[in-house]
């Protein structure tokens, strides 16, 4: 098992925390934003030494706004609407005033099948939930690595 | 004159003119940790020796095209001399788009293609589109047909009345080639081995060792078991792309149940994680994302559809996009429908033999048919009327 320690020091104080429905919400969606991302590493240009005269590409990254040190460096096609990310995108198609269907109407409605529950350490088909932050755990075993690591991860 | 088809997804590119054959390249661009100053686009990603941390750099982002300076690198490639030496003047170009593609990209789409590129016609379409048309000429009786991509991005089902679209149909899942391999690297990472920065090897783990499973709870309760009765587990043997250049499975024969291999590999251990992380294609609330899985969202589709039609789109299920080629897709498919829809229809999920290919091939079809020409806007109509001309033409 991989540790990650960042959340066990807040936790260990005796009374534990317990994470309100709007934090969990909150948790999850960063969870799930992280399932988007295209790197978790670096970009490896930007880790170099300090650039030399050949080293005039831009470094990536995918935070939403533009770094103000990014130059266009080339003509035409670099114009502003050809620089923006999809969030900006969307809000700029106005959909919500759009006849139907468009992009946000053709989502899939929630299931209507029950929630099926499993292990957020093992996987596994879970029947107990975390009265801290609402994760699920199959075993004591895995609460106690439930706890010492992940717990209170993803969380501000 | 020639027609150059280009299917042009958020992961690959699958491009050729409609005299010839595929090709199927990366649609990004890469950076490496052993040469880091040069950028390596779309298939040079093959002089890459070490692909080890791998880093991306995508044209697109939730399937939409937002990058179009990585876009033009990749395409600058793809047409220029080192591959497909377009001569643009005498060219034609079917390029396809995601569904309900947002306007201010599909005018850029315009510019480019026109003004910049300056192909002799083009013909913009969805995918799906290509798909139904590839369809419908392999089986000229049939009426309908749903059209399910499961690709990088998202998974889309798409319902066809002949050559028509049924937007209200038109039915997305955000869930895509991309969410499980991240998913795949979130858990392997958290449960034995830190992988976060190797999508490029363990997207190949979740294409060589992940299945969709056909019952999930009873595979759930084997790949519990110990040693050898657990028939899921898997150990694979990781690239070192020295003496290993690519990943694998160890035979069942010579799996080390207890204690350590002697072989000196680094091994991934996988278990659960082999079905439950296509399962999300078919319960996307399993990781907190509030949508149907494939099969009710095809049920949802049709359901909106004509009632006299229904049947026929129950008869008439295409599979097409990368992940429908996970081991047990289509089947675990047409037995959740079979349960899901009418006892008296009929139901048929069909998976063609290339499902990443079959909507190109549909361009390719399209780009031989009679009335072609009368699809195709040419950009000397384009010079004339400018954006409206295709917002007219083209079924986006
Ligand atoms: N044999 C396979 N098994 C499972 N997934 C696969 C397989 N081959 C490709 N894929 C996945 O399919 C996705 C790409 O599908 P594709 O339809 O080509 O996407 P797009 O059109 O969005 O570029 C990738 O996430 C890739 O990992
Ligand atoms: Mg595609
Ligand atoms: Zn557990
Ligand atoms: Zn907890």
């Amino acid at each position: 098992m991989v540790l990650e320690k960042k959340g066990s020091a807040r936790v260990e104080a005796g009374q534990r925390r317990v994470l309100d429905e709007a934090t969990r919400q909150r948790r999850l969606t960063r969870q799930l934003e992280a399932l988007e991302k295209d790197n978790f590493q670096d970009d490896p240009l930007s880790s170099l030494p300090p650039p030399g005269p050949t080293a005039r590409l831009p470094a990536f990254s995918e935070t939403e706004e533009p770094e103000k040190k990014k130059r266009k460096t080339r003509g035409d096609h670099f114009k502003q609407r050809f620089r923006k990310n999809f969030t900006t995108l969307l809000e700029e198609e106005n959909l919500s005033e759009k006849a139907e269907p468009n992009y946000l109407s053709a989502v899939a409605p929630p299931s209507s099948l029950p929630p099926r529950h499993f292990c957020c350490v093992c996987g596994f088909p879970s029947h107990y939930t975390c009265t801290t932050c609402g994760g699920r755990y199959c075993s004591s075993k895995c609460l106690i690595t439930h706890r010492e690591t992940r717990c209170l991860k993803w969380t501000l | 004159m020639a027609t150059l088809v280009l299917d042009n997804g958020a992961y690959t590119a699958k491009i050729g003119y409609s005299q010839e054959k595929v090709s199927v390249i990366p649609n990004c661009q890469f950076r490496s940790k052993t040469s880091r100053l040069k950028t390596f686009t779309a298939n040079q990603l093959d002089e890459i020796k070490d692909p080890s941390g791998l880093f991306y750099i995508l044209p697109f982002q939730k399937g939409y095209l937002v990058n179009w300076d990585v876009q033009r690198k990749v395409w600058d490639h793809l047409f220029g001399k080192e591959m497909f030496k377009v001569e643009f003047a005498d060219t034609s170009v079917i390029i396809t788009e995601p569904y309900f593609n947002f306007s201010s990209i599909q005018e850029s789409m315009n510019e480019i293609l026109f003004e910049e590129y300056q192909f002799q016609s083009a013909l913009r379409i969805n995918a799906g589109s290509l798909s139904a048309h590839h369809y419908f000429h392999s089986k000229p009786s049939e009426l309908c047909c749903l059209v399910v991509d499961s690709g990088f991005s998202f998974t889309h089902i798409a319902p066809y009345c002949r050559s028509k679209k049924m937007k209200d149909g038109i039915c997305r899942i955000n869930v895509g080639g991309k969410l499980l391999t991240n998913h795949l690297k979130e858990i392997i990472s958290y449960r034995q081995l830190h992988v976060m920065d190797e999508t490029h090897v363990i997207n190949q783990v979740k294409e060589d060792v992940c299945y969709v499973s056909q019952q999930f709870y009873k595979d759930m309760e084997i790949a519990q078991l110990k040693g050898e009765e657990n028939s899921v587990m898997r150990d694979y043997v990781l690239p070192d792309f020295s003496s290993i250049k690519k990943g694998f499975s160890k035979p069942r024969e010579e799996m080390v149940y207890s204690g350590k291999y002697k072989t000196g590999e680094q091994i991934l251990r996988l278990a659960n994680e082999r079905f439950a992380v296509p399962e999300m294609l078919f319960h996307p609330s399993d990781i907190g994302i509030q949508e149907t899985g494939i099969p009710e969202a095809i049920v949802h589709s049709i359901q909106s559809l004509p009632e006299e039609m229904q049947p026929h789109f129950y008869q008439n299920i295409i599979l097409t996009g990368g992940n429908t080629l996970f081991t047990g897709f289509r089947e675990r498919l047409e037995a959740e429908l079979r349960s899901l829809a009418p006892a008296h229809l009929p139901v048929s999920v069909q998976l063609p033999a290339n499902p990443i290919t079959y909507s190109w091939e549909g361009g390719k079809l399209l780009a031989h048919s009679p009335d072609y020409e009368e699809i195709v806007v040419t950009r000397e109509d384009y010079e004339e009327n400018g954006h409206c001309i295709c917002e007219e033409k083209f079924d986006i």
